[in-house]
């Protein structure tokens, strides 16, 4: 019974974790306004954590620069498992228009493994809000997988 | 030899059951569950679901625990157990709907009183063995707010004390309770009115919500002495948290609404006084905790250590004072 209520509960109550690595702000605006009264995705159980130690999904905006290519690995190895990576917006999935430029090193793919991918330029708060309700059933999977 | 192992029995439904670690649990996240959820209301939101701090609970009971390279390790996974056995200890003291505290003895206020303070004391062991910079701030920060809520906590109980006694300072609860018989509630007495406001502003500090978590700021100090906990030792915390909110408007509830008993006998009038207890339990706390939550931005730190030694101690003194005199 402890173990479904576990199940049961991680995909109901993912905290999120904002990581910005070079994004314009466009992206981490949409995603505050996605917990705002307006989109309200606290009715899903989402909520904002303070530190990646209490984090599920890992939220990345932007294109990863050099300064910041380092902090978002060691911010990823800090998220107890099971975690889901979910990038926002184009910047983390081509580059966007920041492609070719000297500070740009490339796509979050080549750094970690992302469980869902938000297209957009920016996304609207819908889509993240879809998006991130994906990554939570995928957590849900994930635990499943580790009981096994 | 069969007394022996009934009491063991009977006692072991206290500790597990009644009013101890099952009952306090569920009431407690039921509790916080009803202020998220007024919460979200206040701000014409939905809201989550009222069991959304279960959800959370189990969910983190799920997670891996990490522990830090620099923490050490008993310190770091002992300090949520010892806030929440205190915290159930608690329980077993306080006399509430009617039911008699198994542990209820003379002088159980003032074991109270200390037993109020080891939850915050293990957050800022458990903090510190974490060996983060940001628990640092956070306990210091912690260790001011004790000293800011305990002074006026203690000047009411001690006029709730004095009104009770009569001649005499009472510091038992059933004195209390048996005081306030018949109906004659301290909320009632004019003179206490002042020290009713006081430990209404007490609760929120004591139970550690916004405006008043100073040491838990997420958005400043990433959580304070909860910055390095994951898995089932966090679910340990929020679980303590929740449960302080409980216990804090229960004992509200037996210091000045006599504990609430409707006096009908038998096993369905203590199942009735557990209900309206719970009920009264919620509207304190939407009261003096999901209301000033939703129109407060955070204090400051010295903002909050002033506003408890001026007006929340003011207030208390001033009921002591009316009650010394009348
Ligand atoms: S996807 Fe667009 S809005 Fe988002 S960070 Fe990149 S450039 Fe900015």
């Amino acid at each position: 019974m402890f173990k479904k209520m576990i199940a049961k509960s991680m995909a109901k109550s993912p905290w999120i974790y904002h990581v910005n690595t070079g994004s314009c702000n466009g992206c981490d605006i949409e995603l505050v306004a996605v917990l705002t009264p307006r989109y309200d995705a606290e009715r899903f159980g989402f909520k904002l954590a303070g530190t990646p130690r209490h984090a599920d999904i890992v939220v990345v905006s932007g294109p990863i620069t050099s300064q910041s290519k380092e902090r978002l690995i060691r911010t990823l190895e800090q998220v107890p498992e099971p975690k889901c990576v979910v990038s926002i917006g184009s910047c983390p999935r081509s580059c966007n228009v920041f492609k070719g430029s000297y500070s740009v090193e490339g796509p979050l793919e080549k750094y970690t493994h992302v469980d869902v991918s938000i297209a957009g330029c920016t996304p609207k708060p819908e889509a993240i809000i879809e998006g991130l309700y994906k990554a939570a059933e995928i957590l849900a999977e994930k635990r499943e997988a580790m009981n096994k | 030899m069969l007394d022996i192992i009934i009491n063991t029995i009977k006692n072991a439904g206290f500790v597990l059951v009644f009013p101890g670690i099952l009952f306090v649990s569920i009431a407690g996240l039921l509790l916080a569950g009803i202020d998220r959820k007024v919460l979200a209301r206040m701000q014409k939101r939905k809201g989550p679901p009222i069991l959304q701090p279960v959800y959370d609970f189990f969910k983190l009971m799920g997670k891996e625990t990490i522990i830090p390279h620099e923490a050490n390790k008993t310190a770091f996974l002992g300090a949520p157990i010892v806030g929440f056995v205190s915290l159930v200890v608690i329980m077993l003291f306080l006399p509430i709907a009617g039911f008699e505290a198994p542990f209820g003895i003379e002088g159980d206020l003032v074991i109270i009183l200390y037993l109020l303070t080891i939850p915050a004391v293990a957050l800022i062991i458990g903090g510190s063995a974490s060996g983060s910079p940001f628990a640092g701030i956070g306990i210091s920060r912690e260790m001011v707010a004790m000293m800011a809520y305990e002074l006026p906590l203690v000047i009411v109980l001690l006029s709730v004390a004095k009104v009770a006694g009569g001649d005499s300072l009472a510091f038992s609860l059933n004195t209390i309770i048996d005081a306030q018989a018949g109906g004659e509630l301290f909320i009632t007495k004019w003179q206490l009115i002042p020290a009713v406001l006081a430990m209404l502003l007490v609760i929120p500090a004591e139970v550690g919500t916004q405006p008043f978590d100073v040491a838990e700021a997420e958005t400043e100090i990433c959580e304070g002495p909860l910055v390095e906990y994951s898995g089932a030792p966090l679910a340990m915390f929020k679980l303590n948290t929740a449960i302080k909110m409980f216990i804090m408007t229960a004992l509200f509830s037996v210091l000045f609404l006599g504990g609430i008993n409707l006096g009908i006998e038998g096993w369905y009038g203590i199942v009735l006084n557990v209900v309206v207890l719970f009920a009264a339990c919620a509207v304190l706390t939407i009261l003096c905790m999901t209301l000033i939550h939703a129109i407060c931005a955070r204090l400051k730190i010295e903002h909050m250590f002033k506003f408890y030694w001026t007006v929340v101690t003011a207030l208390a003194a001033i009921s002591l004072i009316l009650v010394w005199i009348f």
